[in-house]
């Protein structure tokens, strides 16, 4: 038996040596993922109409004879739009974690990825570039239609030039970038979408606006730190008045990011994909 | 990188060593310990709820074990710099994104590990789903979410294959082409592991079989020494004088059935013993036969006490 025995067992086979997981690897693999899914074109699609159609709409209607002026109010006037489609790029952000889970693609993530953070990290990456080119140029679109549309009125008139317009914009797209990478680390960290929507949406957004409804002192001190108040500040042209400076609120969004990935990274680490 | 390209001392692929999960309360793997080897299709059978998925998941690290090992040609499966090369696992057919197509699905995981597009075309034709590559895959069914599965198993052209249930699903053609691409992945060196509930479906294809039940370690043998010691074999003997014949038959350890008048089902012993019990007493036989028992028969013995999912009558009527 052992004669013939030895013989039929082939010999061991070696893998292809030239298929290695890499960094790049997993960046590709993001995005093919996030560009192969028809829900990102048309969330994407809606985040672009709605920020630019409503800053349009309501720099379009302002009435010749509105006694507001100055460029503080021209941009935010043009912005109008914006805070509105942050949310339907939280949402997406929310879902290309939580959409794995709750379709078990993440187990053939992870099957490739079995060191998993490297999974986190390249989502993270991959949209949060995608949010910051799309939003760099919304942005500044937006502000052109607006301008153009103002013409004519006090808000008229303003320039990328003009002191503090060209850092309030780009302040705009760093905190639609910030409120996305949050979104994906809590989309991380919850795994499920109706959850993670939900905590986004109530605990960040609205949460923090109702509690200045609150009678308590100490609770007026706190509300500027909360993660979705943090980067209000960078958005103003003129930052002076505001609860944190330009500083304090690069600082804040660096520390709740920290928090919000650690937490992240370790529970992915920890749990049972 | 363990001696891969010279000749290999160790021929355990999949190593399993005193392995425990527990979700919470529940042990849904208890103390488990075997080995896989290469160059044949190893079997993983067990009723549902056994503990079978959640070895394999633990293998490729999905699940971290509560205590003891998984690891795959002497590594935990997440220190391998090409993973999708050293293992290849179908587990739950589905995980796959519903709203992304079957081709998109493999070029996402085959970008992981810098596989060309040309490979994932190969699979896709080989799992024979060349014509609904590009459609979503939420509208899949069973069967053609199995290939997908199977494809994705193999796009690494993985040493060790895990499969899970690889024929729930499939028609009849389907069933026959993986036997084949199993045995034959097998017979080119590879370790090919799958698990089935189906005892008939492993007796095709398995040649060695690891049996578990309730999480632990049932049987670790080949097919055929599975059956042999495990199935109920029966002499069945057709003869005139079938009530002398049992008479002089009956002793220690024998138990004789007469199922119609003039027939015998005797276990315990063997057909000669038989024929030779007839002829010193010069009785008549006109049939005697072994009945072999089948691998379902060996199967159903073993786990007898261990189908945790056990169909009462008392259960039914409640």
């Amino acid at each position: 038996m052992t004669a013939a025995a030895m013989t039929e067992r082939p010999a061991a086979y070696a893998p292809p040596a030239n298929y290695k997981l890499s960094a790049t690897g997993l960046l590709r693999s993001e995005w093919t993922k996030l560009w192969t899914l028809r829900s990102t074109w048309i969330v994407l699609l809606c985040a672009v109409v709605f920020s630019a159609g409503l800053g349009a709409l309501v720099s379009g209607t302002v009435p010749a004879d509105l006694e507001i002026g100055g460029a503080e109010n021209a941009v935010g006037f043009a912005m109008s739009g914006v805070a509105l489609s942050s949310v339907f790029v939280a949402v997406l952000g929310i879902l290309t974690i939580t959409g794995e889970y709750s379709t078990g693609s993440i187990r053939s993530t992870m099957s490739a990825a079995p060191k998993r953070l490297g999974v986190l990290w390249s989502k993270a990456v991959v949209f949060g570039a995608v949010v910051a080119v799309l939003f760099t140029v919304m942005v500044f679109a937006t502000f052109f239609i607006s301008q153009a549309l103002l013409d004519g009125t006090e808000l008229g008139g303003v320039s990328l030039g003009d002191e503090g317009v060209t850092r309030a914009l780009f302040g705009y797209v760093a905190m639609i970038v910030y409120l996305t990478l949050l979104a994906v680390a809590i989309g991380a960290i919850l795994r499920n979408s109706a959850g993670s929507i939900g905590f986004y949406i109530g605990v960040i957004m609205i949460l923090p606006q109702l509690a200045t409804l609150l009678p308590w002192g100490w609770v007026e001190d706190v509300t500027p730190y909360a993660p979705g108040n943090v980067s209000n500040t960078i958005t103003y042209v003129d930052p002076a008045g505001q609860a944190l400076g330009v500083g304090e609120s690069w600082l804040w969004m660096g520390i709740w990011l920290v928090v919000a990935y650690g937490l992240a990274g370790v529970l992915l680490k920890r749990r049972d994909v | 990188m363990n001696g891969r390209s010279g000749r290999r001392t160790v021929v355990i692929m999949i190593e399993i060593e005193h392995l425990t999960k527990r979700y919470g309360k529940k042990t849904a793997v208890d103390d488990l310990t075997f080995n896989v080897k290469p160059g044949v299709v190893t079997g993983f059978l067990g009723p549902n709820g056994a503990g079978k998925s959640t070895t394999m998941r633990a293998i490729v690290g999905l699940d971290a074990p509560t205590s003891g090992l998984a690891r795959v040609n002497g590594k935990h499966y997440s220190e391998f710099q090409s993973p999708l090369s050293e293992v290849g696992a179908l587990l739950e057919a589905k995980s796959v994104h519903a709203g992304r197509s079957a081709h998109n699905h493999l070029l996402a995981l085959a970008r992981t590990h810098g596989i060309p597009k040309r490979r994932v075309q190969e699979v896709i034709d080989l799992v024979g789903l060349h014509e609904v590559a590009g459609k979503r895959v939420g509208g899949f069914s069973l069967g053609m979410g199995q290939r997908l599965g199977i494809a994705v198993a193999l796009l690494g052209d993985p040493a060790v294959l895990i499969l899970d249930e690889p024929v729930n699903g499939l028609d009849p053609d389907g069933v026959k082409w993986i036997r084949v691409l199993l045995k034959g992945l097998a017979a080119e060196g590879r370790t090919v592991f799958l698990s089935s509930h189906l005892m008939s479906e492993l007796a095709q294809t398995a040649e060695h079989l690891v049996v578990i039940g309730q999480g632990r370690l049932l049987a670790d043998t080949t097919v055929d020494d599975f059956v042999s010691g495990n199935g109920k074999s029966r002499v069945r003997v057709v003869s005139p004088d079938a009530a002398r014949l049992a008479e002089h038959l009956a002793g220690p350890g024998i138990s004789i059935a007469s199922p119609e008048k003039g027939v015998l089902e005797v276990s315990g012993t063997e057909a000669a013993v038989v024929g030779q019990t007839a002829a010193a007493h010069g009785l008549v036989l006109h049939e005697l036969r072994t009945d072999r028992g089948s691998l379902e028969d060996a199967f159903m013995q073993l786990t007898a006490d261990a189908v945790e999912y056990r169909q009462t009558t008392e259960g039914a009527t409640r």
